[in-house]
């Protein structure tokens, strides 16, 4: 309704696609773009990242302090010769063509990567920059890549991408940013057109638009919303308890892999709550400790949010009950449903029995992400067996929930693998 | 309970009544009725140790256990058997989630007389007829969201000779009719009668705006008048200045800014607030504002920022006695350079996460519910 009403005082330009098709057949005419040649960029970029005015940039743009270091520190690292490299080789594994003679047969043949060709990615905004990131990965897999920036983008990626074209000119044909609403289905319709695959980060949402705008000739890579969680068996130490804190308070649960709740292996909804009771008072100190993310209107919703569940509680405190700490709660609720917390360190407590583990997760098929596992060492073996069968891809400590490290799956694939193809020739 | 006849059928909304006492004797006779009628309350006045005795002074009316709106949209209360209840509405949730509210014949006959006399006192009740220019839905079967009974009760207020509605109804939903409407508009332009714009500020703005692309300029009859509710808030990403679109809508339709009337209201409290030439909404002598902190929900000093609460005793069918919105605002003790003595609050936003990424909560999408 009121983008309807928006666009009839005037919006963006649409890009002339006529002219975006002729520059993306020049640049797949042309050489070749060389891995080396971005990583010796990307490593540049890296290097200007160190300037500390980049960390105030982002504390500008309302980041604490802190985590705009770590950020940084993070981005600087994951774009580094040596960081890429690693990737690289643990991803593909041998990066040159490799020939062999097949088993049985007489003639012999060169297998390598190629790049699938042009990308498009429709990026979520919900990572400083994570637009760049998905770029990168497209221009070391050798494709064109299309960009359409995220409805609240803050400006990052775009220069990023432009400073890696300054370092390195041979990049500019190989990346294409454009600014159409995600209403605008007509033209990201023809953009998905000039591409051999879309790559779209989001919602549900996002990601229902793009399978029904796009045709069955065009490869989707899907990077939607995954939710983590801490599953507890046995009696919990406070430093277990301290680390899922920790992981709470940092991220404040907005991402993917960040710990949403803790379920506990039991049966008994006295035991949550005592359980919840303990995790609060946890929770607090390590929250008073850890900056906070988002101003006084996030506080307000969320002592609104909060003070609601606790007065539904009443009705029923058998189902929910809300333990409430200095700038944290705990939900303790009766039910096992995997749910999103309320964020800003309102985890949920649950219970769940190790014998209805796989029934009760089963259901979330593809939406599990990252498990934080706390338990005795002698069941550690066959829970992270279960875990894993469940649909989870990363069982870890709490404080390393949202840390990567280099070759770490993404959302247990290798994303360089999908931007490619496996070719064969015969020699 | 008839006394509060007294409170709310006043003359002069701002005027504060001879009897003193009597706003916190109707508050303590409301806060005994809900805690008698209806059990969820009564927990909730229990959990919070409160009972109508604590209630001394105006100074102990952040006491009463405070519900959020957000609670309403969420939860059914009711202090009447549902039977009694002989109009319901809802919020227009901008999230799905949406308020239920009912009124029993008593609260929506005392809610009526209060609106009617609040509207004479701004000369928004006329006898002669009007044309009609509703900036929001149409009334229709498949809804019943608050908002449109509003709009729509608006009209009431003079005769109406023709209602033309920005939203039509399709009978399953709803299209955009802007052509309509300007048509219209070129039609009202031409008749002797006054026209009255009823809607969401966001709607006159950009029908102001289209008017000045399209050239248009008006001068409707000066008896004219716009009246806006429902907040500036569905639409965030275009900060609209104040005096340049009262100066847009003069320039567009020749009506003067002192017939521009901004309201304040919620369907969890069903009353209006004016907002003056100050830009300030004042509150009438039958409600009570109190700002809260964000963190612990207690009352902050006058001057300082918080949650935007309210006290009025005006329903029976549900305790609305003290409900929080999630909008953030300032209050202030009169006067006011506008000349109106009575207290006021200043809207400074709202609360929320909007603006903030996120990627779990999106997950949830998937879930199909809510924890």
């Amino acid at each position: 309704m009121n983008e309807a009403l928006r666009r009839l005082i005037g919006g963006p330009e649409k890009p002339d696609v006529d002219a975006l098709k002729n520059r993306i057949l020049a640049a797949r005419s042309g050489p070749a773009l060389s891995c080396e040649a971005v990583i010796a960029a990307c490593a540049k970029l890296s290097d200007a990242l160190n300037a500390p005015e980049y960390a105030a940039l982002l504390a500008a743009m309302g980041m604490p302090k802190e985590r705009a270091e770590r950020e940084l520190r993070l981005a600087r690292t994951m774009l580094s010769a040596e960081y890429l490299r690693a990737r690289i080789k643990a991803e593909l594994g041998e990066t040159e063509d490799i020939s062999f003679t097949p088993v049985g047969e007489a003639f012999s043949v060169r297998q390598g990567w190629r790049p699938l060709g042009t990308l498009l990615h429709i990026s979520a905004g919900n990572v400083d920059a994570l637009p760049a990131f998905s770029v990168i990965e497209g221009l070391l897999t050798g494709n064109v890549n299309l960009l359409k920036l995220p409805r609240e983008d803050n400006g990052l990626s775009a220069a990023a991408l432009e400073l890696l074209c300054e370092i390195e000119p041979s990049i500019r044909p190989f990346v294409e940013v454009f600014d159409v609403p995600s209403e605008d289905v007509e033209t990201l319709q023809s953009l998905a057109a000039l591409a051999d695959a879309v790559v779209v980060w989001g919602g549900e949402e996002a990601i229902r638009a793009v399978r029904r705008m796009v045709s069955p000739d065009t490869r989707i890579v899907e990077w939607g919303h995954k939710l983590s969680f801490a599953y507890f068996s046995g009696e919990p130490s406070d430093d277990a308890l301290r680390s899922a804190a920790i992981n709470i308070c940092a991220t404040e649960q907005l991402y993917c892999s960040s710990c949403q709740g803790i379920f506990v292996d039991t049966d008994d909804f006295e035991t949550v709550c005592r359980f919840a009771e303990r995790f609060a008072a946890i929770l607090s100190d390590v929250s008073a400790e850890t900056p906070r993310f988002g101003g006084e209107r996030v506080t307000a919703q969320k002592t609104l949010e909060v003070y609601t569940e606790q007065l539904e509680a009443l009705r029923d405190p058998n189902a929910k009950r809300v333990f409430r700490a200095e700038g944290a709660s705990v939900i303790a609720y009766s039910d096992s449903a995997l749910a999103a917390s309320r964020q800003f360190r309102c985890p949920w407590v649950k219970p769940l029995p190790k014998e209805r583990l796989l029934e009760t997760l089963l259901p979330y098929k593809n939406l599990l992400q990252t498990v934080f596992l706390s338990c005795p060492d002698e069941s550690r073996e066959a829970l992270t067996a279960l875990l894993l069968r469940t649909g989870a891809v990363r069982i870890t400590d709490g404080r390393r929930m949202s840390e990567e490290y280099c070759a770490l799956p993404h959302d247990g694939e290798y994303p360089l693998r999908r931007y490619l193809k496996r070719v064969s020739v015969e020699i | 309970m008839d006394e509060r006849k007294r409170l709310f059928l006043k003359r002069d909304p701002y005027s504060p009544p001879k009897d003193e006492t009597l706003f916190l004797r109707s508050v303590k006779a409301l806060a005994a009725h809900h805690i008698a009628s209806c059990p969820d309350y009564a927990r909730i006045a229990e959990a919070a140790g409160f009972t109508p005795d604590a209630l001394r002074s105006e100074a102990d009316l952040f006491r009463i256990p405070v519900l959020p709106t957000l609670y309403f949209k969420r939860n059914r209360l009711f202090s009447v058997p549902e039977r009694k209840l002989c109009v319901t509405a809802t919020s227009s949730g901008t999230k799905g989630a949406q308020s239920l509210v009912g009124f029993d014949r008593k609260s929506l006959l005392l809610g009526i007389g209060m609106m009617f006399r609040f509207f004479r006192y701004y000369g928004v009740l006329s006898p002669v007829p009007v044309n009609y220019i509703v900036l929001g839905y149409e009334p229709s079967r498949h809804t019943q969201m608050g908002a449109i009974k509003t709009a729509y009760g608006t009209t009431k207020f003079a005769p109406a000779l023709h209602r033309e509605y920005a939203l039509k109804d399709t009978g399953t939903d709803y299209a955009l009719n802007l052509d309509g409407v300007k048509r219209a508009l070129l039609r009202y332009a031409k008749s002797p009668f006054p026209v009255r714009f009823v809607g969401f500020p966001p709607y006159m703005f950009f029908l102001a705006k289209l008017l000045q692309n399209e050239g248009i300029r008006l001068k409707l009859n000066r008896r004219s008048m716009i009246l806006l509710g429902g907040g500036w808030k569905q639409f965030s990403g275009e900060e609209i200045d104040r005096n340049a679109f009262f100066r847009l809508i003069e320039d567009t339709l020749g009506i003067p800014r002192e017939r521009c009337l901004e309201f304040y209201s919620a369907v969890e409290h069903p009353m209006a607030y004016v907002r003056c030439r100050e830009g300030h909404f004042h509150i009438p002598s039958y409600s009570r504002v109190i700002v809260r902190d964000p963190a612990t929900l207690l009352p902050v000093p006058d001057g300082t920022e918080g949650l935007l609460s309210f006290v009025t005793p005006l329903v029976t069918s549900m305790p609305l006695l003290s409900v929080v919105t999630d909008d953030i605002a300032v209050r202030r003790e009169g006067p006011c350079p506008c000349g109106c003595g009575a207290p006021y609050f200043d809207l400074i936003g709202r609360a929320g996460v909007s603006g903030i990424k996120t990627c779990a909560a999106g997950a949830n999408e998937l879930l199909g519910r809510q924890p």
